[in-house]
C-alpha cells in the first residue's frame, strides 16, 4: 500500500477538443489546395499541348489517358507495351525497388550502427561511404554490367548500393551521438553494453533511421528507371526507354505518372508507419 | 567506523578534470541508514562527488567505496538525476519495468512500484502525457525497483515548481524511511538539506572541500512537514547551514580556477 498521497494523471489539455477541430480545419485547407493546384496544372498541360500541336514534343493528357487504356489491356492481340501490361511492368520494377530497398537499407543499418559504435571504422568508412554517395547511379552500373551480366543482378546491386548510403550515414550519425543522459540512465539501472544499445542507443536512433529509409526509398526509385535501361522489359524503366526510341512520347509521360504516383503512395505508407512506430518522434 | 560498516567511504578523494580540480580532497564516512545531504554553491563540485560515488567518475588520488567495494555504475546504487531522463520510447510503466528486467527481476511489480511513488494509472502512458513532478516520481520509482542498500540523487527537485519540489521533498522523506536505504542527496537550496537531512555536509567553492560537517536531529516522527519547518531548531539549522553555505561559496585566495 502506498505511504504516498496518490497523483492523478495529469489530464487532457481542455483546449484539445478546440485543437483537434483546427488540425482538421488545416488539413482539409491542404487538400483543398492540392486539388486546386492539380486542375490548374492539368489546364496548363492541356492548354500548353493545344497550342504548340505537336504531340510528340508535348502530347495532351487525353493522349496520355489513352495510352493508360491501351497499356492496361490487351488490343487486336497485343498485350499492354511490349507485351506487358502497365501494371506488370510497375509491379516489376515496384519488387525492383522493394528487394534494392530492403538490401541497402540492412545493409546500411548494419553499416551504421558499426560505424556509430567503433570509432576507427567510422574513420575509414565515413569517406567511402560519402564518395559512393556523391556517384550517380549510371556510373557504376557500367561497372555492374560487366561484372554481372545484364539480367536482374546488376540492377539490383545497383538499387541496393544507392540505398545503403542515406541509411548508413543517417544510423551512424544517430548512433554517434545518442544522449550521453539516457545511455548514463540505462547504465545507472545495470544495462550492459548490449542492453545500451537495444533498449537506448537503436530506439534513439530511429527516427534518424527512419528519414534514412525514406531518402534510400527515393533514390531507389529515382535509379530504378536508369537500371532499367538495359534489359528492363518488363519495368517501367524499360517501358520508358522503349517509348523514347519510337518517339512516343504519351508512353513515356504515362511511365513517369506511374512511377512518381506509386513513389507517393509509398512514401505516404513510410510516414504512416512512422507516426505509428515512432510517436516519441519531436518529444522528450 | 570501519571500511566494511560504511555505506559509502571516501578516503581523501580528489577529482580533476583537465587541470581543473573539481573537488577535494574529501574524506566521509556514511553509515547505512544515513540521509546524507551535500550541499553547496553551483559549481563547487557536489554533482562530481555524487558521480564518483554512482561509480561514473575514478578518482584522480584517494579511494571510494560503497558497501566496502569500489562503486560501478548500476551496481548497488540507484540514482535519480536532475532531468527525469526517462526513455520516452517505453511507456511509464516500461520505464520501471526496464530497471526490474535488468536485475533479472520479474516485471508483475511495476503498478505496485508506481504507487509506491503516488502514482497510480498512469502506466500505460506515454512519458511525455504525465507532468515534470510525475516525471521526476517515475525516476524514483525506477531508481528504487530493484532493492539497492543506496538511492544516490542529483537535484532530482531543482528543475520543478515550489510546491511540486515540497510535495515531492515530503514524499521522498517517508519513502528513505519506509525502506531506510542509504541516501546521498545533493542540493544547493539549505532549506531541502535541513528538511531531508539526517546529516548535512557542506562543500567550499571549487575544489569542493567539506566546511561543516553536521548532523541534523530534528524530532521529524509524527510531525507535518509545516509543523517541522515551525520548530525553533529547524530555524537555527537554516540559519546555521545558511551561514556555512554563503561563507564556503567564497573562493579562498589561490585556489585552482
Amino acid at each position: 500500500m502506498s505511504i504516498i498521497a496518490p497523483v492523478r494523471p495529469t489530464t487532457e489539455p481542455a483546449a484539445g477538443g478546440a485543437r483537434t477541430a483546427r488540425a482538421k480545419g488545416g488539413r482539409r485547407r491542404r487538400v483543398l489546395l492540392r486539388v486546386v493546384a492539380l486542375v490548374v496544372l492539368y489546364v496548363l498541360w492541356e492548354i500548353t499541348a493545344r497550342v504548340t500541336r505537336n504531340p510528340a514534343f508535348i502530347p495532351a493528357p487525353s493522349a496520355v489517358w489513352h495510352q493508360l487504356i491501351v497499356t492496361s489491356t490487351t488490343h487486336d492481340g497485343v498485350r499492354g507495351y511490349s507485351g506487358h501490361l502497365l501494371i506488370e511492368h510497375l509491379g516489376v520494377s515496384l519488387r525492383r525497388i522493394l528487394i534494392g530497398s530492403v538490401i541497402g537499407v540492412a545493409a546500411g543499418l548494419v553499416l551504421g550502427v558499426v560505424m556509430g559504435t567503433v570509432g576507427w571504422i567510422r574513420v575509414v568508412a565515413e569517406p567511402v561511404v560519402t564518395f559512393v554517395r556523391a556517384l550517380p547511379p549510371l556510373a557504376y552500373f557500367s561497372l555492374f554490367i560487366i561484372w554481372f551480366g545484364i539480367d536482374e543482378t546488376p540492377k539490383l546491386w545497383l538499387l541496393s548500393i544507392a540505398a545503403l548510403p542515406p541509411v548508413a550515414v543517417a544510423t551512424a550519425a544517430a548512433v554517434y551521438s545518442a544522449p550521453t543522459g539516457l545511455v548514463e540512465a540505462a547504465r545507472a539501472l545495470g544495462a550492459g553494453r548490449w542492453q545500451i544499445v537495444r533498449d537506448v542507443v537503436l530506439p534513439n536512433a530511429l527516427p534518424e533511421i527512419f528519414t534514412g529509409i525514406r531518402l534510400a526509398v527515393g533514390v531507389a526509385y529515382s535509379s530504378v528507371v536508369a537500371a532499367e535501361t538495359i534489359n528492363g522489359v518488363p519495368g517501367i524503366g524499360g517501358l520508358i526507354r522503349d517509348a523514347q526510341r519510337y518517339s512516343q512520347t504519351d508512353v513515356v509521360v504515362l511511365g513517369l505518372f506511374a512511377i512518381g504516383l506509386s513513389g507517393l503512395l509509398i512514401d505516404a505508407l513510410l510516414r504512416t508507419a512512422e507516426t505509428r512506430l515512432i510517436p516519441w518522434r519531436g518529444r522528450s | 567506523m570501519s571500511s566494511a560498516d560504511a555505506a559509502v567511504e571516501l578516503e581523501n578523494v580528489e577529482h580533476s578534470y583537465g587541470d581543473v580540480t573539481a573537488v577535494g580532497p574529501v574524506s566521509l564516512s556514511v553509515p547505512a541508514g544515513e540521509f546524507l545531504v551535500l550541499v553547496g554553491a553551483s559549481g563547487c563540485g557536489k554533482s562530481t562527488l555524487l558521480r564518483l560515488i554512482a561509480g561514473f567518475e575514478q578518482p584522480t588520488t584517494g579511494t571510494v567505496l560503497t558497501g566496502g567495494h569500489a562503486p560501478q555504475p548500476g551496481r548497488g546504487a540507484g540514482l535519480v538525476f536532475q532531468q527525469p531522463r526517462l526513455f520516452p520510447w517505453k511507456t511509464v510503466g516500461g520505464n520501471v519495468a526496464l530497471a526490474l528486467r535488468y536485475a533479472g527481476l520479474p516485471t508483475d511489480r511495476v503498478d505496485e512500484l508506481l504507487a509506491g511513488v503516488g502514482l497510480h494509472d498512469v502506466a500505460h502512458r506515454r512519458t511525455w502525457q504525465i507532468s515534470g513532478g510525475q516525471q521526476q516520481r517515475v525516476a524514483i520509482a525506477r531508481a528504487l525497483a530493484v532493492d539497492n542498500p543506496l538511492l544516490l540523487l542529483d537535484e532530482p527537485f531543482a528543475a520543478l515548481d515550489a510546491l511540486t519540489r515540497e510535495r515531492l521533498q515530503e514524499d521522498l522523506r517517508r519513502v528513505s524511511a519506509r525502506t531506510g536505504r542509504t541516501c546521498v542527496f545533493v542540493t544547493h537550496s539549505v532549506d531541502e538539506a535541513v528538511f531531508l537531512g539526517s546529516r548535512v555536509v557542506v562543500l567550499t567553492a571549487r575544489p569542493g572541500q567539506v566546511a561543516l560537517d553536521l548532523k541534523v536531529g530534528l524530532p521529524r516522527d509524527g510531525l507535518a512537514p509545516d509543523e517541522l519547518r515551525g520548530l525553533p531548531e529547524y530555524a537555527a539549522l537554516r540559519s546555521q547551514i545558511g551561514h556555512a553555505v554563503r561563507e564556503a561559496a567564497t573562493v579562498p585566495e589561490g585556489a585552482s580556477a
